[in-house]
């Protein structure tokens, strides 16, 4: 992808975060690209780091969280060296984030208008009617019936689909250039998360913005992104367009998340949908194997005994695993029954979720 | 909304009428008024007189009646020491305690305040740690010690400040601060409490992801929620403070109402020290019941439902 | 995503009680050491007291007032902590002033922790009409101002030590009734105190055996934070010259005798001051370490 159109650019992100004096690493060695006009979504289990991610990119990390980068550019400029008032001039104006709990996420004492103004006042020099007239006006644009009644409610007053939208128009008051949409629908009734969903590509391609947008849900990206990057354990496991990892993914952990969505018309009433035994191992210390390999169900030796890296695989395509990308050496029938043992073995791993922030 | 606050007016109103009632039996049950008020070595004879001029030969629920009907007609009684009303003398005595009472609060809050702030932005840091110290002292610390502490160190020591009187502002100040620092380490643990809630909170995440400045973050987004307890608890505060205030009053011969209550005390002036007792138990059901209002004013979820 | 995991707690032996647990803690936790050793030694200081100090603290000889303490000129280690204005030894009066301090706090704790357990278990595990009218004796309670309520009554039935412990103990179990009420109300909806309920057991059984055990941390804390409330509220009265009466000595009526000698012997009020607050101080730390230790969470 040429230059000119790349608005995100992370290359080798790493977070670590010190927990009782052992060395949480819940991102390892993390590339991303957004390109204007793309929707890139990020996809993984809770706990795969997406969302550290996320918050690592907005830089707002808590202190005591290290970030490591090669490259953390938003248009071209270096942000790995930025101070923190460049962030927040950033933050809000160039970037935006709509965050998973529409519910909390709004501050509750103050009036809808009244936060938007804020943040609009805070970017721009502009006056507080003005400042209004275009919250009302982009209330207006993301489907908000009676606006102008809206700037002068509360939140609480507020539907969760509502607030959701209100959130939306938020991050496009200062007409960013990345909009971060952190598990955007998961708070909310399922009717309502289409809706949003629409919301959201529509204004994405109207504005021609870059979204990243990321969710565990790989229904959700379906219709909406246009290229996949699924993490696991911290890491970037499988890289590709969207068609290409739903039709034939490479990676097993994809492969078994492609298996757990059902699809209408094929999969049968009372038939087992396929899942993934075991759960996320605890991020500590470098890998010695790969980080998949106490759930995987063709794991071989190698997998093992050593990490494994990312590979270029075909139609540019990304992977982090030995298999051969023919989709050959597969058999559909590990993922319905599952292993015991294989269960077991990573149960007595041990869980102690990461830290939320 | 209504129907809760007439409930909550109509409880505050039943207090203070029970309060009203526990006031006067102890003043009534804790010994004969008739013997205190004739004085030590009147005759058995003075003492009769006495409890007939006054009606404490009636029953007990006559005499509360008659007190109670006497109050909603704005009579306090007389005191039979100062040969005054009490309503006039209590008119003198109350601006005094009410001063040192704001005063005393306005120095807890300005202390506790940005200290809790500050402790909750860098926990377990030094600042921290002298926050939690500040607070440990202060419950440790009984106030007419630390009044006389103060006394000595800026009345004697370096002369800086008067003693004891309340004729200028100057004497308001070593009391208010005697007086306020008690209630320092309660709203300060609140406060930092407060904000270590609410800087995890969601809306301050989104503040600090729309970029705004770290003040308005804390400020506005942050200081704004965690106060709302703070000041339920600040009008309870001003409610002890006032019951409180006889200690630092006597120590700084201020003559509010506490220092009233203690000399009425010594000369047995039952009508003045019952009138005290529901003075202060009322204004504390009063601010009791402000703190409540204050509370839902402040929060729109409460105000607006 | 998968139901076949079972998490595998590694971790403390499942044999431990709660109670020993905390215990166990309670002993790992610094405050709580510091603040036991403080108590312990006042009380034994408390207790032995003839045996630390020849002198009789209310025994006067007026020739010898205002011996100046030791490090003072002219100080000499016969009366290491001087004399009072009668000429009464100050180390003797400091030693048996712990006594009442002490003795006083404990019992109207007592009194206190009672009447407050009683009415909290009461308005918790019955809810309803209990609840109301004892949530309205609590508020009416919290309404009367505590020193003054206790000046009166002392000031017009004439003070005595009996009369103050009493007077002190109907005052105080505000919080304690509050503390249990919560604490009781979340027990009582447990699923073994519903099954108690179910197979039959009584109801003085169930508060006995089943509640009251469960209540013990938060009410040792409160019982904590009460005694040094009550040491506290003793001194206020004694220093307003209604409580602790001579020939008794207590901290409160030390200060409140120095008064006085605030100009010239400003250490008369330092040390039985300085106790106080050590003991106060000692109190605390112990308070908090338990609160630390019986939060389940730990101090998380």
């Amino acid at each position: 992808m040429p230059n000119d159109t790349q608005i995100l650019n992370v290359q080798g992100l790493s977070v670590q975060i010190p927990v009782h004096g052992s060395m949480l690493r819940p991102v390892r060695d993390v590339n991303l690209e957004v390109g204007r006009g793309e929707t890139v979504a990020v996809v993984g289990e809770s706990g795969c780091g997406k969302s550290l991610t996320a918050l690592a990119i907005m830089g707002l990390l808590p202190r005591q969280a290290m970030v490591q980068s090669d490259a953390l550019r938003l248009n071209s400029e270096s942000l790995a060296q930025a101070s923190p008032k460049r962030w927040r001039q950033l933050r809000g104006d160039q970037i935006a984030m709509i965050f998973q709990d529409p519910m909390t996420a709004l501050d509750p004492c103050y009036r809808i208008g009244n936060q938007m103004c804020e943040i609009l006042q805070q970017h721009r020099k502009i006056s507080r009617t003005d400042a209004m007239a275009r919250s009302r006006d982009l209330l207006g644009k993301v489907g908000i019936p009676a606006p102008e009644e809206r700037l002068k409610q509360y939140p609480h007053q507020l539907s969760g689909g509502l607030r959701q939208r209100v959130m939306i128009a938020m991050a496009l008051l200062c007409e960013p250039e990345l909009i971060i949409a952190d598990e955007p629908t998961t708070a909310l009734d399922v009717t309502i998360q289409a809706q949003i969903l629409r919301l959201l590509r529509d204004i994405q391609q109207e504005t021609n913005i870059g979204l990243l947008l990321i969710t565990h849900d790989l229904g959700v990206v379906a219709g909406m992104a246009d290229r996949i990057v699924v993490m696991y354990g911290g890491q970037v496991v499988e890289v590709g367009t969207c068609d290409q990892v739903l039709a034939q993914p490479l990676h097993p952990y994809t492969e078994g998340l492609v298996r757990s969505i059902p699809v209408p018309g094929e999969t049968e009433q009372g038939e087992t949908l396929g899942y993934i035994p075991g759960i996320v191992p605890r991020q500590v210390g470098e890998l010695s194997a790969c980080g998949f390999v106490d759930r995987c169900p063709y794991a071989t030796d190698i997998c093992h005994a050593k990490s494994i890296p990312m590979r270029d695989a075909d139609n540019a395509r990304l992977m982090r695993c030995i298999l051969p990308t023919d989709g050959s050496a597969r058999d559909p029938a590990v993922w319905v029954l599952p292993d015991e043992t294989t269960a077991q073995g990573a149960a007595t791993h041990g869980s102690t979720p990461c830290p939320k922030f | 909304m209504l129907v809760y606050l007439s409930k909550r007016f109509l409880m505050t109103m039943l207090v203070i009428a029970v309060t009203s009632g526990i006031a006067f039996l102890l003043v009534h049950l804790s010994g004969d008024p008739a013997a205190a008020m004739a004085g030590e070595g009147a005759s058995e004879a003075d003492i009769e007189a006495v409890r007939a001029t006054y009606g404490f030969d009636r029953p007990l629920y006559v005499q509360y009646l008659d007190w109670v009907g006497r109050i909603l007609t704005g009579d306090l009684g007389r005191s039979t020491y100062l040969r005054a009303d009490v309503t006039d003398v209590l008119a003198r005595h109350v601006p005094v305690t009410a001063t040192l009472g704001l005063c005393a609060l306005t120095f807890a809050l300005a202390l506790s305040i940005p200290l809790g702030v500050i402790a909750a932005l860098r926990p377990n840091t030094l600042i921290d740690r002298f926050a939690l110290w500040v607070a440990v002292a202060g419950q440790a610390l009984p106030s007419f010690l630390f009044a006389l502490g103060l006394m000595y160190l800026f009345g004697v020591y370096f002369r800086l400040l008067p003693i004891s009187g309340n004729e200028t502002w100057w004497h308001f100040i070593m009391p208010s601060i005697a007086l306020g620092y008690y209630a320092t380490p309660a709203i300060m643990r609140l406060t930092r409490s407060g904000m270590l809630d609410v800087m995890q909170s969601d809306h301050v995440r989104t503040a600090r992801a729309y970029g705004l400045a770290p003040w308005r973050v804390v400020v506005r987004h942050g200081l704004r929620h965690a106060i709302i307890p703070v000041v339920s608890l600040a009008a309870v505060q001003l409610g002890f403070m006032l019951g409180g205030s006889i200690v630092i009053e006597t120590i700084f011969s201020l003559k509010g109402i506490g220092y009233l209550a203690w000399e009425s005390i010594q000369r047995a002036d039952i009508e003045v020290i019952q009138a005290i007792l529901l003075v202060i138990a009322a204004a504390y059901a009063v601010l009791t019941l402000l703190a409540d209002l204050l509370n839902a004013a402040l929060d729109p979820r409460i105000r607006i439902s | 995503m998968n139901n076949m995991t079972t998490s595998a707690q590694d971790g403390a032996p499942v044999s431990l009680s709660p109670g020993r647990i905390a215990l166990r803690r309670a002993f790992r936790h610094g405050g709580f050491w510091i603040g036991g050793t403080i108590i312990l030694a006042i009380i034994l200081i408390a207790i032995f007291a003839p045996l630390l100090t020849p002198y009789d603290p209310s025994v006067q000889s007026l020739s010898k007032g205002f011996v100046p303490p030791v490090w003072a000129k002219d100080g000499s280690w016969l009366h290491p902590l001087g004399t009072d204005n009668l000429g009464r030894d100050y180390l003797a009066r400091l030693l048996y002033g712990a006594r009442i301090s002490l003795g006083l706090a404990l019992l109207t704790v007592i009194i206190s922790g009672t009447i407050g357990t009683a009415m909290g278990i009461t308005a918790g595990y019955w809810g309803g009409w209990p609840d109301m009218i004892i949530n309205f004796f609590i508020t009416v309670r919290l309404t009367l101002p505590v020193v003054l309520v206790a000046l009166v009554v002392v000031a017009l039935i004439g003070s005595s030590l009996w009369l103050l412990i009493l007077v002190i103990g109907l005052l105080l179990w505000d919080r304690f009734a509050i503390v249990v009420r919560s604490a009781t109300q979340q027990l009582a909806q447990r699923e073994y105190i519903t099954s108690a309920r179910a197979i039959g057991s009584s109801t003085p059984r169930i508060l006995f055996r089943e509640i009251l055990p469960n209540i013990t941390g938060p009410l040792v804390v409160v019982a904590s934070i009460e005694i040094a409330h009550a040491i506290l509220l003793e001194a206020a009265l004694s220093f307003l010259g209604l409580g602790v009466q001579p020939p008794d000595v207590s901290w409160g009526l030390m200060v409140a005798e120095a008064k006085a000698q605030l100009l010239f012997r400003p250490w008369m009020i330092a040390i039985p001051g300085a106790a106080l607050v050590l003991l106060i101080f000692a109190i605390n730390l112990v308070g908090d370490a338990l609160r630390d230790v019986t939060t389940p969470e730990g101090k998380a």
